[in-house]
């Protein structure tokens, strides 16, 4: 599905966080959000999926006005991985990923055997059949994130939205995060930290400082040593990885 | 666990279940199956209708099981059985009038209890909550202690159910206050409900001990105290149909809401990305338990631990899915009141003990097994 956010502005206390951002993510593509801790991309996509009201600005997925639908309307569309999974109740694995089919149910539906079926699928493709019983509180903080990953595929949707999903994960890991979203095929908006790696994976990037967008465009063009230094205080090179052919940065000093 | 199996239902249907749970994977337990949870609560369902006779029959006056189980099949459904006659006689008296609603009172609030503390703990996503965290403990106890010093309780109408009309008044004034409190200037998070929760129970207390300490009262001042740990002496059929109504109305409709209750624990966040708004079924929620929560404490005084211990126990059972949680808890809950009643009331021959203290003395041990034995967490590791 096609997202469309229009013009949105978001202030919190007072503060503007958000001034006035507009983007697009088309069908099939990987966008991603970059931009310096604090600048507003969580922010952003918090709006996006409904946590937070903006001020100003529509949010369409194709034809669905998101900010005036309800949450039920849009979760049967849309995932979210977002940053912050921690517990203070104990569920198995398998429990939480069967969450992930909550917005398909009504109030009385019992899980069925295709339920069962996309969840157990969903376990295979993050690798986590043989965790499925184990109790949540007790996997790493990758594992987790996989879990939530898992999660959000059985709810099956052709949206995604991930805020920095491969924080705090080991390389593995967040190749394989990040390959299983591509893989999918849907649109998906991803704030990443990692530049390379979005540079990797994105088919096109927003830059953000302090809630506006500064540059977009393809990653080979905006990842510019000038970008780099005027957003992130950083200086660096770019070169070509002669290994894998992609965009390699090698970060000299900050500002 | 198989062994009990065995026991119960002999070896071939023992057998069947074995190879069942074994198909459903790693977890070998009969509570994870299917076919096992319906046999639980099959079992607790059973378990309770058998305490419910075995309660009326044990007391001061000692009844035997089988005339007790007669007295109440023939007053229940007109059905004699056996040949001799049951007349209205002393022990029919006893146990129609006095014990057989107590016990029933004693079911209702302790479903009631585990029930309005299992949704508690989900609705502020904190495992120490209770069904009294709103305020709604020391609301009610300023209530009652204001009409048992000061108040209107010989006045009028109110002179029949003065306490109880001024416990519940208190429990409803208390935690709607505290709803207010934690709503004010943006969102109800569920850690502003714990600390508005705690300063109106701070303030409450503190209006309750103002008027105990000025009271001249030493008798109602006991009465007081008696109050505050609970009792369901006063128990007759006059107040159960309010209690029992609520409680089953409750039961039903929270029954229905385990999905609701399941995303809850995962947050406001992610559960807005799985399509429920938790802001409207919190607030929901909690004004339900506040008012099934007054309506109990009202009949019955304070009984603490109930609320606090048995969803957890429950929990160590059969995991966080409230799909299970909910109807074990509430069976769980009725279960545990009718036989500490029990102990209440007949531990020390002619003195009626306030069921909180047993409450605490049983549950607190049983909590303590758990915390031991099954490395139970409290969900956190």
């Amino acid at each position: 599905m096609k997202l469309n956010v229009e013009n949105v502005s978001i202030s919190v206390l007072n503060t503007d966080i958000i001034k006035d951002i507009s983007l697009q993510v088309d069908g099939k593509q990987f966008v991603g959000l970059i931009g310096p801790n604090g600048c507003g991309k969580s922010t952003l996509l918090k709006s996006i999926y409904k946590v937070i009201k903006p001020q100003q600005g529509k949010v369409f997925l194709d034809h669905t006005d998101i900010l005036k639908s309800s949450p039920k309307v849009v979760s049967r569309h849309m995932g979210v991985v977002g940053q912050f999974n921690e517990l203070s109740f104990d569920f198995t694995v398998r429990e939480m990923v069967m969450m992930g089919r909550t917005p398909h149910k009504k109030m009385l539906e019992t899980d069925n055997e295709r339920d069962h079926e996309i969840v157990e699928q969903a376990l295979e493709k993050v690798h986590l059949t043989g965790h499925a019983d184990r109790n949540y509180v007790s996997l790493s903080g990758g594992e987790k994130q996989r879990v939530v990953l898992a999660r959000v595929l059985a709810q099956q949707p052709q949206f995604l939205i991930l805020d920095e999903p491969t924080n705090h994960l080991d390389i593995k890991y967040q190749l394989q995060i990040l390959n299983i979203v591509r893989g999918l095929g849907i649109g998906i908006l991803a704030a990443l930290h990692d530049l390379e790696l979005a540079a990797e994976y994105c088919d096109y990037l927003y830059v953000v400082k302090k809630g506006q967008i500064v540059v977009h465009g393809k990653p080979a063009d905006i990842l510019t040593r000038e970008m780099i230094g005027e957003v992130f205080d950083v200086d660096c090179e770019i070169y070509k990885n002669p290994v894998t052919g992609g965009l390699g940065i090698a970060y000299l000093s900050t500002r | 666990m198989f062994y009990i199996l065995h026991e119960l239902m002999g070896e071939e249907m023992a057998q069947t279940v074995k190879v069942q749970t074994q198909r459903m994977g790693k977890r070998e337990s009969l509570i994870h199956s299917k076919s096992g949870f319906a046999l639980l609560i099959a079992a607790l369902i059973m378990i309770t209708l058998i305490s419910v006779g075995i309660a009326v029959s044990i007391g001061q006056v000692r009844i035997p099981l089988a005339e007790s189980y007669r007295i109440l099949l023939y007053k229940l459904t007109g059905f004699q059985w056996g040949t001799t006659p049951i007349e209205a006689g002393s022990f029919t008296d006893i146990i129609w009038q006095i014990r057989f609603p107590r016990v029933l009172m004693a079911m209702f609030i302790g479903a009631g209890l585990a029930l309005c503390g299992a949704v508690m703990q989900a609705a502020v996503q904190n495992p120490l909550a209770d069904p009294y965290i709103l305020g709604i403990s020391s609301g009610a106890s300023l209530g009652a202690t204001f009409a048992i010093l000061i108040g209107f309780g010989a006045i009028g109408w109110l002179g029949q159910t003065g306490v109880a009309f001024w416990a519940f008044a208190g429990a409803m004034g208390a935690s709607l206050l505290v709803l207010t409190l934690a709503g004010i200037r943006g969102k109800m998070t569920s850690v502003k409900l714990v600390l508005a929760g705690m300063v109106i129970n701070a303030l409450c207390s503190a209006f309750s001990n103002f008027i105990i300490y000025f009271a001249n009262n030493a008798e109602g001042i006991k009465t007081v105290t008696f109050w505050t740990m609970g009792s369901l002496a006063s128990s007759g059929w006059n107040k159960l149909p309010l209690v029992g109504i609520v409680v089953l109305v409750a039961i039903l409709f929270f029954l229905l809401q385990s999905r609701v209750l399941n995303t809850m624990l995962l947050g406001d966040e992610a559960a807005v990305t799985l399509g429920i708004n938790l802001s409207v079924y919190r607030r929901v929620y909690m004004l339900l338990t506040a008012l099934v929560t007054g309506v109990m404490v009202a009949s019955c005084g304070m009984i603490g631990f109930v609320g606090l211990i048995i969803p957890h126990i429950v929990r160590g059972l059969v995991g966080s899915d409230h799909r299970k949680v909910m109807p074990v808890s509430v069976l769980f809950g009725a279960i545990f009141l009718i036989w500490t009643d029990v102990i209440a009331r007949s531990l020390i021959s002619s003195v009626e003990l306030p069921i909180g203290i047993i409450t605490a003395m049983i549950g607190a041990p049983m909590f303590m097994y758990m915390l031991v034995k099954k490395g139970y967490g409290f969900g956190g590791n």
